[in-house]
């Protein structure tokens, strides 16, 4: 700090006195009406000649990592894990419900247990919501009208390999912790269960069935 | 609220069957198996040589659980947590599409009433509603008001320890009166170990024998095939011989999936404090290690 007030003091007596030879009263003054916060003294980078440049420096010190290779990891699917007798492969821990809220923090509180319990998530999605319209027949008349539109959510928590041992621990917590109007599944992940979650390509399907013919 | 929890896939199973009858037999690869197990009791490094068959006999019991029906009460201060966050929800929400009909045609109805309506000042409205919001909320609150909810407590099935009806906000616990040795006990329902099965195998054998158990029987759903906990009882110095010692008794856990399980007076359902009334001091203390009562 007192190198600083130092330097400021100087610099600034120094123009006093290249301006205003007699405003020498002002030397007082720059520690209180410039006080060192109101300066930007504490960003102010060092000149390059300076020996003190680049004195925090220690990025470089680190070793090289290679620049993150960018995996389109939507069409890719990961490879499916196989059971093996101390482990059950790939899951898919399916939440559902019409409350939005509910099934959300749900399945935050899943990944959230996951990653206490040491299993490995490999992946955490969300399927496309479907809207259910309830229509009611009107008492007077044969006309149906909308009563309500409910929306079911979906979010999948995938986990790569769960042990046999902590599967009814985990278990007993899942539906113990079970929030009301939500509903939980658990099954095997299929590959037929991947490719339903892309959109149906009309035109390319409409091509190979050309190619075919 | 038993959710569908459905099963992995056979062949999984069925390989590790495989495995598990085969070290089964053999005292050290058993020893393996249960401590593996998450909740499990300290077992004891008895220096016993290993034979062919161990001088304990295998007892499998299944811890059947009814879960919640509905949700707990809430403490009061987690009441009055709730009620502040949904007055600030409430503060904070935007007027919705119905709100807004509302307020508009209230509006409308005073317009309507005032002296100098003329309706032509309406402007283009387009079709007028038939059935105005303020009806629609009425008619829904008639709806409300003629739904029966059904009672949340009710004190004489929670009184019947034999109901699996009972304490719908706590989860219960099966507990059965079985002969072991020459008394009657209450324990978790067991059967000994045959040999040829495995120990899930002998645990569901255990539920289909207890009584009062029609054709249709308990529907349960096992949650695992690694047990959950094991009591280990060894035999008064009277009655040991050199082929049994004691028993070990492995738990497994499985939940409840219909909602109507046959009664019979031998078979009491329990919440986790009162379990300990019914249980022997060794055998609960090592039961309530996996009872979670969340």
């Amino acid at each position: 700090m007192y190198p600083v007030l130092r330097k400021l003091q100087v610099s600034i007596t120094q123009q006093a006195f290249v301006l205003n030879p007699a405003l020498t009263v002002c030397r007082a003054r720059p520690s209180v009406q410039h006080p060192v916060w109101c300066t930007d003294s504490v960003n102010e980078r060092q000149y390059r000649s300076m020996p003190t440049h680049g004195i925090g420096r220690w990025k470089y010190l680190l070793p090289k990592r290679q620049s993150k290779e960018k995996k389109k990891k939507g069409r890719q699917m990961r490879p499916i894990v196989a059971a093996t007798d101390t482990a059950y492969g790939t899951l898919n821990v399916m939440v559902s419900g019409y409350d939005m809220t509910l099934v959300e923090h749900y399945s935050q509180y899943i990944h959230n247990l996951c990653h206490r319990l040491g299993i490995k998530v490999s992946e955490s999605y969300a399927l496309p919501t479907k809207s259910t319209e309830v229509m009611l027949m009107q008492e007077v008349g044969t006309k149906m009208y909308v009563d309500a539109v409910l929306k079911t959510h979906e979010r999948i928590v995938q986990l790569s390999s769960l042990n046999t041992t902590l599967c009814p621990v985990f278990m007993e917590v899942l539906l113990k912790t079970q929030p009301e109007g939500v509903q939980l599944s658990v099954n095997e992940h299929t590959e037929d269960q991947f490719k339903a979650r892309f959109k149906a390509r009309p035109e390319l399907e409409g091509l190979i069935a050309q190619i075919n013919h | 609220m038993a959710a569908p929890c459905r099963r992995m896939a056979n062949r999984s199973l069925l390989q590790f069957f495989s495995h598990f009858s085969r070290t089964a037999v053999r005292n050290t690869g058993f020893r393996e198996f249960s401590s593996n197990s998450v909740c499990r009791a300290s077992l004891q490094t008895k220096t016993v040589t290993e034979t062919a068959t161990s001088p304990w006999t295998l007892v499998a019991a299944v811890c059947l659980q009814r879960l919640p029906v509905i949700s707990a009460d809430l403490h009061p201060l987690e009441q009055e947590f709730k009620e502040m966050m949904l007055q600030m929800e409430l503060e904070r929400s935007l007027v919705s599409d119905h709100e807004l009909r509302v307020l508009e045609e209230s509006e409308r109805m005073s317009r309507k009433k005032a002296d100098d309506y003329d309706s032509d000042e309406e402007g283009s409205q387009g079709n007028q509603e038939i059935m105005l919001a303020q009806d629609m909320e009425d008619a829904w609150e008639q709806k409300l008001k003629n739904f029966q909810l059904a009672p949340r407590v009710t004190a004489d099935i929670d009184k019947d320890l034999t109901s699996a009806q009972r304490c719908l906000a706590d989860s219960l616990f099966l507990l059965a009166e079985q002969q072991v040795g020459r008394e009657k006990l209450w324990l978790l329902p067991q059967t000994q170990w045959q040999e040829g099965e495995t120990l899930r195998q002998t645990a569901e054998r255990a539920l289909a024998s207890l009584p009062g158990n029609t054709a249709a029987g308990f529907k349960a759903t096992f949650l695992g095939n690694a047990p959950c906990g094991v009591y280990k009882y060894k035999l008064p110095k009277a009655v040991r011989t050199e082929s049994t010692v004691g028993t070990k008794v492995f738990f497994f856990k499985a939940i409840l999936s219909d909602s109507a399980p046959p009664t019979s007076p031998s078979l009491l359902w329990l919440k986790k404090n009162e379990l300990q009334k019914y249980l022997k001091p060794a055998y609960s203390m090592k039961v309530d290690r996996f009872i979670i009562n969340m």
